[in-house]
């Protein structure tokens, strides 16, 4: 037993910098992709409720936009968001780039495609009657759309997770625009999980990568456990 | 403590104006209606070899605490970080291509640049040296060497200051025909020394990212640079840049000129000198000087009968 | 009280009905009969004011409803319950669906609050959704899913949504078509005790034995149009127009 604390306390003797570093790591990561997809779901939902209820021209055209949308490359995402955000885009007088804004912005742009993609999935698959329902019982269009969320809600948690599961884990927009940015006292400004793990296997650090990949999934785990942990706790599983 | 900070601001156009020029000046900015300083931050872009050597967090911790600002740095090749510049993202730049940072300056994006330190290249392969260039000091016979041996050479092939040097010496060492023995990486320095140290043979690396990876790889040091007495050719210079704030009028200008005070000033030195990896010393600092040395102001082939006109 | 007036509808190119006319009283029980597919779902769709006709007027007391802003319409339509051939339910307990009517027409500051109280399972219902399931035998099974019912009870829990508000016209659309004769039986019963509760309620219905049983009046929806209308016995035993006794003979395949 002795002998165990004296090979583990070393290890611990460098923790509280690293953990420090890495628990800001976490929080930029967090914050970045949480605002993101709040702001696209906000987004998202009434664009799939519209879509999935209304005829109009260009339909079709607009859904395979919205999928086309869901795997459109990050990187190039990221280079956009700069050339809009830097000094001389349109966005350039907000002065976001290299800010954890910045980075928001390209992961919502990242996020809400796929948001909207699964989303629209899902209140598409709401059957009509249900629907009817809700209008004939008094409601309005917009009891109508929140039946409709509500009926639709396994799916759109899955949406949710999807677009968070893009946004936590993707790394090209985010270095891009974020520039990847940690103080000189450990703190993260715009550096995130991803890009941490990419900073640390470069300069060869694997043991703190693997830390922060472990830590990364198994954040994705427990967002997917909450969500579905929420999704079942209101009314009940068919 | 709000207070406290509010006075180390004010205080920094007062900074400024000591690193740069060494005037005493400022009783007290806080009082006059004159702009005040915009920012608490002020953005650095700089090479990956500087920052993953870990330099730069050292440098900037005890300027973040002098002047309460935060420096933001971000790592980016050399083409990159003066790219950034140029559209004005950044308010100041160091790196390590003296060729691209006159281009820079001589596009008028770039003002008063000053020289901050050196270090050198080396070149650096497997232990078992394929192709036994091992132990001379004459670069362009290795390279030459590498090229007639087919030996794999990994390039980081990214624009990068680095890159820039070894098409240098390329172009030296009369090799202009590249096979399947010539891979270009498109990755930082730490990648490519990674790389290098798994699958490849050589490549150039700076000495210090070569000295601060030496722990994780089983590499070694095949041709010397100058500060082990190799050849003048594998120098290394860094310099550094502000942006100029004529050609954008909202960097961070004064607080610029306080970070290249700072760094080119007796604790920069002191911080330079005393950085060690691994016990070796990876930077030289060379701003402080009895000796004038005006070249480091000006694109390197600049002639005053030029601005004459 | 509801009173649609010639009105006229059709999809496209395509007529449903021609120039229908129909009214219903509070405590009466009107049936439409008609073989399926001649328009009388969509018939009582227009009665629940989900779509204005292209011709005619449908007049609530005596304002008509298509002439008035969207929020005076939403008052009217909200005195009106609906029961469909499929249930409908939301995917829920059986007490949400019931009590849904009542949720729709409290303050967002209430809803919300309600809302709230259910995500942490503390909910107190309003009563009248009980009273409601009881009157359709289901005062028991208030804290089950929806998805554990028989279809039987499922209908049954729509018919206690569309009660539980207390509206005062209850419009059925084939209610127990697809039922068994308990059930069948049991929403019967449940629309007699409406109708003794001051209810006027339109009745879509093919069964002609069950018209018989509970309606009061009954329309008679054949050809694009009704054809006639009056008093039960009077149809069933002296029909006005030879096509409605080769009807209710069931000489006349449609």
């Amino acid at each position: 037993m002795p002998l165990e604390l004296a090979t583990v306390s070393p290890l611990f003797a460098e923790f509280p910098f690293e953990w420090n570093y890495i628990r800001s790591i976490v929080r930029v990561s967090l914050y970045v992709s949480l605002v993101a997809v709040a702001l696209s779901t906000l987004c998202s939902l009434p664009v799939a409720l519209l879509v999935g209820f209304t005829e109009f021209r260009g339909k079709t055209l607009l859904t395979s936009i919205i999928n086309t949308g869901m795997g459109f490359p990050s990187v190039v995402v990221g280079l956009i968001v700069l050339f809009a955000v830097s000094g001389q885009g349109p966005l350039g007088s907000l002065d976001l780039v290299f800010t954890p804004e910045a980075m928001i912005l390209s992961q919502f742009v990242l996020a809400t495609p796929v948001i909207t993609g699964v989303s629209l999935a899902a209140v598409s698959s709401v059957e009509q009657n249900v629907r009817d329902a809700a209008y004939a019982m008094g409601g309005t269009r917009f009891d109508v759309a929140l039946v409709t969320i509500k009926e639709a809600r396994y799916g759109i948690a899955t949406a949710l997770l999807a677009g968070f599961g893009r946004a936590i884990s993707e790394v090209g927009s985010v270095l891009i625009v974020g520039g990847n940015i940690a103080g000189a006292d450990g703190e993260s400004y715009t550096r995130t999980l991803t890009t941490a793990i990419q900073l640390e296997a470069r300069q060869g650090r694997f043991e703190t990568a693997m830390i922060l990949g472990a830590i990364l999934v198994v954040l994705v785990l427990l967002v997917n456990a909450v969500v579905v942990r929420l999704g079942s706790g209101n009314g009940g599983y068919r | 403590m709000p207070i406290h900070r509010r006075e180390m601001l004010a205080g920094i156009g007062g900074g400024a104006t000591i690193g740069l020029a060494g005037c005493t000046s400022s009783s007290d900015g806080g009082d006059d209606d004159g702009p005040e300083i915009s920012g608490e931050t002020i953005t650095l872009t700089t090479t990956t070899s500087t920052y993953d050597t870990g330099l730069i967090d050292e440098l900037n911790a005890p300027f973040e605490d002098r002047y309460g600002v935060t420096v933001d740095t971000v790592s980016q090749g050399t083409g990159a970080a003066l790219e950034t510049g140029r559209s004005g993202d950044s308010d100041v730049v160091m790196v390590h291509a003296r060729s691209l940072e006159d281009e820079f300056i001589e596009e008028g994006y770039g003002v008063n640049r000053r020289d901050v330190m050196f270090n050198d290249f080396v070149v650096v392969g497997t232990s078992d040296d394929p192709a036994g260039i091992g132990g001379g000091d004459d670069v362009e016979a290795a390279f030459a060497t590498i090229a007639e041996e087919g030996a794999t050479f990994v390039s980081r092939g990214d624009d990068s200051g680095t890159h820039a040097k070894e098409l240098e010496l390329w172009d030296a060492a009369g090799v202009d025909e590249f096979g399947e023995w010539y891979q270009e990486a498109g990755q930082g320095m730490s990648e490519v020394i990674m790389q290098v140290g798994q699958t490849g043979d050589y490549t150039l690396a700076d000495r210090g990212s070569f000295l601060s990876m030496q722990s994780e790889i089983d590499l070694e040091i095949h041709v010397e640079g100058p500060i082990e007495g190799g050849p003048e050719l594998l120098a290394n210079p860094y310099g550094i840049v502000a942006v100029n704030p004529g050609a954008h009028d909202d960097v961070e200008y004064d607080l610029s000129m306080a970070y290249i005070g700072y760094l080119t000033g007796p604790e920069g030195r002191e911080i330079i000198e005393e950085y060690t990896l691994e016990g070796e010393q990876l930077f030289f600092p060379e701003a402080i000087s009895e000796e004038p040395n005006f070249q480091q102001y000006v694109p390197e082939d600049w002639a005053p009968s030029e601005a004459d006109d | 009280m509801l009173d649609a007036r010639n009105i006229h509808h059709g999809y496209g190119s395509e007529t449903v009905f021609e120039s229908v006319s129909l009214s219903v009283t509070p405590g009466e029980v009107v049936a439409i009969i008609g073989p399926s597919g001649v328009g009388k779902s969509t018939l009582l769709r227009l009665l629940a004011l989900f779509d204005s006709p292209d011709r005619g007027t449908i007049e609530y007391g005596d304002t008509d409803v298509w002439d008035v802003s969207e929020q005076r319409r939403l008052e009217f339509r909200r005195r009106i319950g609906m029961v469909f051939q499929e249930a409908s339910l939301f995917d829920a307990s059986v007490r949400r669906n019931a009590e849904y009517g009542l949720r729709v027409r409290q303050p967002w500051t209430d809803r919300l609050r309600h809302e709230f109280a259910s995500l942490v399972g503390r909910t107190n219902g309003t009563g009248a959704e009980i009273e409601a399931l009881e009157t359709v035998g289901l005062g028991e099974k208030v804290d089950q899913d929806v998805s554990s019912l028989s279809g039987g009870e499922a209908q049954r829990v729509a018919f206690a949504r569309a009660l539980a508000y207390d509206p005062e016209i209850l419009l059925l659309d084939e209610p127990t078509s697809d039922l068994d004769p308990r059930n069948t039986a049991l929403i019967e019963d449940a629309v007699l005790e409406a109708r003794d509760r001051d209810i006027g309620v339109v009745v879509a219905t093919h069964d002609m034995h069950q018209a018989e049983r509970i309606a009061d009046r009954v329309a008679v929806f054949l050809e694009n149009d009704i054809i006639e209308v009056g008093r039960t016995e009077d149809v069933f035993d002296d029909p006005d127009d030879e096509r409605t006794r080769k009807f209710i003979d069931g000489e006349l395949i449609y």
